[in-house]
């Protein structure tokens, strides 16, 4: 490796720096013993956006053999700049806590009682339920006689996890059942 | 190449990010809380919590008013919390001469409840806390692993208003003099908490008291800042008489 004058004044540097903290009697051995290892060292990273407000703010998450293993905020995007905040910050343990859904689940009316569900089943019983109201409820005139097609019994929400593109096929999505309770879950 | 903090409470919005952020690198566990009528929660610090934002809310005047402090280790350059320590347990708290971090080891869990509670008061700041389970005094480690390679503590890396700042001793304390002058023109009041003795410098836009009572060197309102001074050499003094002795 080539080393050019400021790497060498750099390197040169650090040298005289220790070798004089040494010579003044310092021990830094309890210091290093205190301080081994890094737990991102050599971990990969993966962005990601924190979920919660409508912000969306950039984050790391540094994924060790598999396992996510820290997450901070990313510095290379412009809005957030590295920096997250409390919810933001906490991303590591939403992932891990034990409390987090990971199936869904789903408890039928006057039930006391969740039961696991399989994403398939879900997503059938939201397609069928919202056809089901769509057809009963859909207003095709006003009072005035004019073509509204509205659907009034719905309310749709969308999230900050979403990107532009997906915000806006949900935004059609909702517009052409003829939904006008359409509202964002990080103003709620 | 000592490191120093300068936290601007005229930034801080007390949003937490640096109390979470803290949490989250260290992979503390939850506190068991309950409401009690402040957003500062947890309560206090404690083995779980090395970050605090206080929130103190006050009447001044007609208008109501509330400081936020993030309160953590001040990182004494001198720390009294050491002097102590090293009387019971040799390294059970060491001082890393290139960052002047003050690191609490394993070894803290050799000292007895007694010596605990010895450092613990030795602390102008009221910051050290034991760990329920291990014994060990806990407090902030500057993120020592993470400073040492070049990154910032998580507290300031998540900090999004400035409050939260890191580097060099010498730019810090530029940066404290040039933050304390432009929040003057707002806060006539606006004063550097100890910052000649400590790497953790807070900019207060007005009196102390109105963040905590240990947002500067230990003062209470009972006790006056010449005993505690007094108190704050006192291990210093011991060490100096024993040398003298001996």
């Amino acid at each position: 490796m080539e080393v050019n004058r400021r790497q060498f004044i750099k390197v040169t540097g650090a040298g005289v720096a220790c070798l004089s903290l040494t010579q003044l009697g310092v021990d830094l051995t309890p210091v290093q013993a205190y301080t081994s290892s890094l737990k991102i060292e050599g971990a990969k990273e993966v962005f990601s956006i924190c979920p919660f407000c409508s912000v969306s703010c950039h984050i790391i998450s540094h994924v060790k053999d598999g396992k996510l293993v820290s997450t901070e905020g990313d510095p290379d995007y412009p809005i957030n700049e590295g920096a997250l905040c409390a919810k933001g910050a906490s991303m590591l343990s939403m992932t891990r806590n034990e409390h987090r859904l990971t199936k869904p689940l789903y408890r039928a009316p006057g039930s006391t009682q969740w039961e696991e569900k399989s994403w398939q089943w879900t997503l059938d019983q939201i397609a069928d339920r919202v056809k089901k109201v769509r057809d009963k409820d859909l207003i095709l005139k006003n009072d005035k006689g004019q073509a509204v097609n509205r659907l009034e019994s719905m309310f749709f929400i969308g999230t900050s996890h979403a990107d532009n593109e997906e915000c806006a096929i949900a935004h059609q999505l909702a517009r052409s059942l003829g939904i006008v309770h359409l509202d964002h879950q990080a103003r709620t | 190449m000592a490191k120093t903090f300068l936290i601007d409470t005229s930034r801080c919005t007390a949003c937490r990010g640096c109390q979470i952020a803290c949490k989250e690198w260290n992979e503390l566990p939850a506190n068991d809380t309950r409401q009690w009528g402040s957003h500062q929660n947890p309560p206090d610090l404690n083995a779980y919590n090395y970050k605090l934002v206080r929130f103190n809310e006050r009447r001044d005047g007609d208008t109501v008013r509330w400081n936020f402090f993030p309160d953590q280790c001040r990182h004494c350059i001198d720390p009294p919390c050491k002097h102590e320590a090293d009387a019971y347990v040799e390294g059970a708290v060491i001082q890393d001469p290139e960052t002047g971090a003050v690191l609490f080891t394993e070894k803290t869990r050799q000292l007895s409840e007694e010596a605990c509670e010895a450092v613990r008061e030795a602390c102008p700041y009221n910051i050290p806390r034991r760990h329920p389970v291990t014994g060990a005094l806990v407090k902030c480690t500057m993120c020592h692993e993470r400073i040492t390679r070049g990154m910032l503590p998580a507290c300031v890396k998540a900090c999004p208003t400035g409050a939260m700042n890191f580097g060099e001793r010498e730019e810090m304390l530029a940066l404290a003099e040039k933050r304390l002058a432009a929040v003057k023109a707002e806060f006539p009041n606006a004063m550097l908490a100890d910052p000649d003795s400590v790497s953790v410098i807070y900019l207060l836009t007005d009196d102390p008291f109105n963040y905590h009572q240990n947002a500067v060197a230990g003062v209470t309102r009972d006790l006056d800042r010449q005993q505690f001074l007094a108190r704050l050499t006192a291990p210093l003094r011991r060490s100096a008489r024993a040398a003298m002795q001996g």
